[in-house]
C-alpha cells in the first residue's frame, strides 16, 4: 500500500512541520522577528534528546519536561537582551524585520558553530520505540506515531490557550496591531517577549519529537527554519490553522516526491508550491489582504 | 572632470598600478590573500549593489557564485575562456530573472526568506543532475590558468563591478533604488515602476556574482556543490558589506579588506571556533556599527550644505479628468457604488463626506493604487484606470498621502529628485537639484532645509515636500488627500493660499477635505459622498446646503 504508507509518513511529517510553524507564527507574527536561528534550536533540542536517551537513559517523552521549559527561558533571555535594543532602535517595522534577520542570522552561525564543535559534522539517531505498528494494512513506527500524537496535543493545546484564554487574546491582539493593543492597555512588550519564548519553547518539542525518528545533524537547523518560514507564509502569517494546513501539504508533498521521484528533490518541490502559493495568493493560505 | 579631481585621478591611478603590479612582486601566499580580497569585493560590490539602497537582503551570493563555478567546471574545456566568462554572467542574470520575477513583485521579506533557501536550492538541484544524469557528484578541472591571470581578471572584475556601482548610483535607477529602499509606496508615486528597477538591478547584481565565480574556479582541482555552494560565502559576503557599510561605494573595500584578514587569521588559529567567531563578529557589527565603517565617518564629517538660488516657473496644461461608473468592494463592503464625475481644466473640486465615506478609496483608484471593480477613469481622453500607479504618475496624476509619507533618511531635495527624474519629461544632472530647488521654494520650505533630513523637518514642512513631490511630476492632476489637516490656523491660511497658486497657473486639483472653511474659499465644484455613493455635486455653496450633505455630515431626525 504505497499510497497509504505516503499519507501516514506524509501526515507525520507534515504534523512536525506544522508544530514548527505554529512556533515561528509566534515569533514573527506576534513578536515580529524574523528569526533565521529558529531551526538552530529545533537541533539544539534534538542533542539535548539524544543525549539524555543515550547518556542517562532517560525517555526523550520525558526529556520534553526539561527541554520545552529550558528553551522557553532561553529564548526568553534572547528576546530581552539580544533582540529587545533592536525593537528600541527600529523606526519602523520594515527596519526591525531586517535588523533582526540580520542579527538572527549572527546567532544561526554561532549556535551552529558550539553544535558542530560538541558533536561534529555527522549525522546521529537513537532507536527509540522503534516498533513496528500495523495501520489498515501498512506498518508505521511506534515512534512516529507517539511523535504525531505529542504535536496534535501540544497544536490543540497552543490553539485553545490562544483563543479561550485572556493571555492568549493579548497576544493574538498584538499580532494584528501591536499600536492598537497598546490603545487597550495590552502591554506589547511583555506580550512580544512571551509570544518569542513560546515560540522557542514550541520549536524545542518539536525538535525532540522529531529525532524520535529522523537522523540529525549539526548543520541541519538551517533546513528547518528554511521550512517552517516557508510553512508560515504559505499558511498566512500569524494564522495557527494556516500553519496547519500548509503544515500538512508541505509534508505530504515531500513524501510523496521523495517515494516517487527522488529523495533529493525535496527541497525543490517545496520552493515549487511555495511559489505556486504565493503567485495565487500573496497573503498565503489563510492569510488576510494587507499588513 | 574639473581641477578639483586632479589629486584623486593621481592618487587613483598610482593605486591601480600598485594593485595591477602586485603578482610581479607577491609570494603564493600573500597572492592568495589578495586573491581572496579581490573576489570577496566584487561579491560584496555586487551585494551592496542590489541590497544596499533597497534594503532588500539579499541571502544568495553564493548560489550565483556557484552557479560562474560550475559553469566553468562545465564549459572550461568546451569553449574559449572570455566565452565562458559571458556564458556564467548571462547564466547568472537568467537565474536572477527567474527569482526576481516571482518575488520581487511581493513584498521585502519573501524575497530574503527565497533567497534564504536559494542556495540549497540550486545545490540540490545540481547534485540531484550530477548524480542521476552524469553519475558522479564531483568534477575535476583541468583549467590551467596561473594565479597571477586569475588575479588580474578579479582586478579588472572589481573595477568592473565598481565602475557600474558608480554609474548606477548616479543615474535614475540608483536614484530609483535608494526611494524604494525607503518608501516603496512613494516609489511607485513618483512615477517610478519599482518591479523593473529591482529586477534590473538584481540581475546585474547576479551577473558580476557568477562571473567572479567563474573566476575563482580554476583555482580548484575538483569541484562539488558542497564546495561550490558554500553557505558560508554568503554568509561572508553580508558581513564585509555591513562592515563597510553599504551606503557608499567604498563600502564593500573597507569591509573586504580588514575581515579578510581576520578570517585567515582565525582560521589559521581557531579553525574548530570559526563558526562561532564568524557569527560573534558579525553580530557586533550588527549591534554597533548599524551603518557600516562609512557611518561612522559620515557622522563625523558631515556633508556640507549649499544655499540654492530661487527663480519659479510653472507650466500650464490643459487637464479634464472623467470618472464614470466608479465602483470598487472589499469583500461584502461596498466602498464606492457607482461614482461619476469630471474634473475640467483648472478647476479645484473638492471631494467631502464623512469618514468612512470612500473619499480615499476614489483617489486610490484615480492614482493607480487600488484597481475599481467597475467604471472607467479617463484622462485628457486616455483611459488608466488599473494602471500601475507608477504608470499613472508619469501620464500626469500626482498624489499627496493622508498620512504625510517623506523619505525620512533621504534630504528634502532627495525627496523630490525622484520624481523629477522619473516623469514623462525628465530633467538629469545639474537641472535635477535646479528643479527640486525650485520647487522646494515654490511650496514655501525656507532655502536653509534644502539639505536637512525630512524626519527632521516639521509636521507642515512634511507635507511642503510631499507637495513638491508631487509637483516635480509636472502632474495635469493633482490629488490633496487631506493635505490641509493637522495644520494650525497661521499655517492653514498659507496653505489655503498656496493651493490657490497652483490654481490659478492652470493646474486641475480634486481636494479631499474636512477643512470646511478652505472647501468654500478654494473648491469651484465640491462631490459629496456618503457611505460609498453620491449623494450631491455641483456648485460648492449649493453642494454644502443641500439637505442630504447636511444630513450625513450632522444626522438626521432618524440618526
Amino acid at each position: 500500500m504505497l499510497l497509504l504508507d505516503i499519507v501516514l509518513s506524509g501526515l507525520v511529517l507534515g504534523g512536525m512541520y506544522a508544530l514548527i510553524a505554529m512556533g515561528l507564527t509566534l515569533q514573527y507574527g506576534v513578536a515580529r522577528i524574523m528569526n533565521l536561528a529558529y531551526g538552530e534550536f529545533l537541533v539544539a533540542a534534538a542533542f539535548l534528546a539524544f543525549w539524555m536517551f543515550t547518556g542517562l537513559g532517560v525517555s526523550p517523552l520525558v526529556g520534553l519536561v526539561v527541554a520545552v521549559p529550558l528553551a522557553y527561558l532561553a529564548n526568553w533571555a534572547i528576546y530581552r537582551v539580544l533582540l529587545v535594543p533592536l525593537v528600541n532602535r527600529a523606526k519602523t517595522q520594515g527596519q526591525l524585520e531586517v535588523d533582526s534577520i540580520l542579527a538572527t542570522f549572527g546567532l544561526l552561525f554561532i549556535v551552529q558553530g558550539v553544535a558542530l564543535v560538541l558533536f561534529g559534522g555527522q549525522y546521529y539517531s537513537y532507536g527509540y520505540l522503534s516498533i513496528p505498528v500495523s495501520i489498515l494494512g501498512t506498518t508505521v513506527a511506534l515512534n512516529r506515531l507517539l511523535a504525531l500524537l505529542f504535536a496534535a496535543i501540544i497544536g490543540v493545546g497552543l490553539y485553545l490557550a490562544l483563543t479561550r484564554t485572556r493571555t492568549g487574546t493579548a497576544i493574538r491582539a498584538v499580532a494584528v496591531s501591536a499600536t492598537a493593543a497598546r490603545l487597550v492597555a495590552i502591554d506589547v512588550r511583555t506580550a512580544s517577549a512571551f509570544a518569542f519564548a513560546l515560540g522557542g519553547a514550541l520549536v524545542a518539542a518539536g525538535g525532540i519529537l522529531v529525532s524520535m525518528f529522523l537522523t540529525f545533524n549539526a548543520s541541519m537547523g538551517v533546513i528547518f527554519t528554511m521550512k517552517a518560514l516557508i510553512v508560515v507564509i504559505m499558511g498566512g502569517v500569524g494564522n495557527l490553522l494556516g500553519a496547519l494546513v500548509a503544515g500538512l501539504i508541505l509534508g505530504l508533498v515531500e513524501t510523496a516526491v521523495a517515494r516517487l521521484l527522488d529523495p533529493g528533490l525535496t527541497l525543490a518541490a517545496t520552493y515549487l508550491i511555495f511559489l505556486a502559493v504565493l503567485l495565487v495568493r500573496p497573503t498565503g493560505l489563510f492569510g488576510v489582504a494587507a499588513r | 572632470m574639473n581641477m578639483r579631481h586632479a589629486p584623486w585621478l593621481a592618487l587613483g591611478f598610482t593605486l591601480l598600478l600598485m594593485v595591477a603590479g602586485l603578482p610581479l612582486i607577491a609570494s603564493g601566499y600573500v597572492l592568495a590573500v589578495a586573491i581572496s580580497m579581490l573576489s570577496f569585493t566584487a561579491l560584496a560590490a555586487a551585494w551592496s549593489l542590489f541590497s544596499g539602497p533597497t534594503h532588500y537582503i539579499s541571502l544568495a551570493t553564493v548560489a550565483f557564485f556557484g552557479i560562474g563555478a560550475y559553469t566553468a567546471a562545465i564549459g572550461g574545456e568546451l569553449m574559449p575562456w572570455p566565452l565562458v566568462l559571458v556564458v556564467a554572467g548571462l547564466v547568472g542574470v537568467a537565474v536572477a530573472l527567474v527569482v526576481g520575477l516571482s518575488t520581487l513583485r511581493l513584498s521585502g521579506i519573501y524575497f530574503v526568506i527565497f533567497t534564504f533557501g536559494l542556495t540549497e536550492l540550486v545545490r540540490q538541484l545540481v547534485t540531484w543532475y550530477e548524480v542521476n544524469i552524469k553519475g558522479t557528484v564531483g568534477r575535476y578541472l583541468f583549467l590551467d590558468i596561473p594565479q597571477a591571470v586569475i588575479y588580474w581578471q578579479l582586478a579588472v572584475l572589481t573595477g568592473a563591478v565598481l565602475l557600474i556601482a558608480w554609474l548606477i548610483s548616479r543615474s535614475r535607477l540608483g536614484l530609483a533604488a535608494r526611494v524604494i529602499g525607503e518608501d516603496e509606496t512613494v516609489a511607485r508615486h513618483a512615477g517610478i515602476d519599482t518591479t523593473w528597477a529591482k529586477i534590473t538591478l538584481f540581475a546585474i547584481s547576479a551577473a558580476f556574482m557568477s562571473v567572479t565565480g567563474a573566476v575563482m574556479a580554476p583555482r580548484w582541482t575538483y569541484v562539488d556543490p558542497a564546495i561550490a555552494f558554500n553557505p558560508m560565502i554568503s554568509f561572508q559576503v553580508v558581513i564585509m558589506a555591513l562592515l563597510g557599510g553599504t551606503g557608499s561605494l567604498w563600502g564593500p573595500v573597507l569591509g573586504v579588506v580588514p575581515l579578510v584578514l581576520l578570517f585567515e587569521f582565525l582560521t589559521a588559529n581557531f579553525p574548530n571556533a570559526f563558526n562561532i567567531l564568524l557569527g560573534a563578529v558579525f553580530m557586533t557589527i550588527v549591534y554597533f556599527l548599524p551603518r557600516g565603517v562609512v557611518g561612522l565617518v559620515q557622522d563625523w564629517w558631515p556633508q556640507p550644505v549649499r544655499m540654492p538660488a530661487v527663480t519659479a516657473p510653472r507650466i500650464v496644461d490643459d487637464a479634464v479628468l472623467a470618472v464614470n461608473g466608479l465602483g470598487k468592494s472589499f469583500g461584502g463592503l461596498v466602498a464606492v457604488h457607482d461614482l461619476s464625475f469630471r474634473v475640467e481644466a483648472g478647476q479645484i473640486v473638492g471631494l467631502i463626506g464623512p469618514n468612512g465615506s470612500g473619499k480615499t478609496t476614489v483617489l486610490n483608484m484615480i492614482s493607480g493604487a487600488l484597481k475599481p471593480d467597475t467604471g472607467s477613469i479617463h484622462l485628457c481622453g486616455r483611459r488608466i484606470d488599473g494602471l500601475l500607479p507608477d504608470r499613472v504618475a508619469t501620464l500626469g496624476i500626482a498624489r499627496t498621502f493622508q498620512l504625510v509619507r517623506v523619505l525620512g533618511s533621504m534630504t528634502c531635495r532627495q525627496n523630490v529628485e525622484p520624481a523629477i527624474a522619473f516623469r514623462a519629461r525628465p530633467s538629469s544632472g545639474n537641472a535635477l537639484d535646479e528643479t527640486a530647488d525650485t520647487l522646494l521654494a515654490r511650496v514655501g520650505l525656507a532655502a536653509a532645509k534644502v539639505h536637512m533630513p525630512a524626519s527632521q523637518l516639521t509636521y507642515i514642512d512634511q507635507k511642503r515636500v510631499e507637495l513638491a513631490r508631487a509637483l516635480a511630476l509636472e502632474p495635469k492632476l493633482l490629488l490633496l488627500d487631506e493635505w490641509l489637516a493637522g495644520l494650525n490656523p497661521t499655517e492653514l491660511e498659507e496653505g489655503i493660499n498656496l493651493i490657490d497658486s497652483m490654481r490659478r497657473e492652470g493646474l486641475s486639483i480634486i481636494m479631499v477635505e474636512h477643512v470646511m472653511d478652505a472647501v468654500r474659499s478654494l473648491c469651484d465644484h465640491c462631490i459629496v459622498m456618503n457611505a460609498g455613493r453620491l449623494i450631491a455635486a455641483g456648485q460648492t455653496t449649493a453642494a454644502l446646503a443641500d439637505p442630504e450633505v447636511v444630513r450625513a455630515y450632522l444626522g438626521g431626525p432618524d440618526a
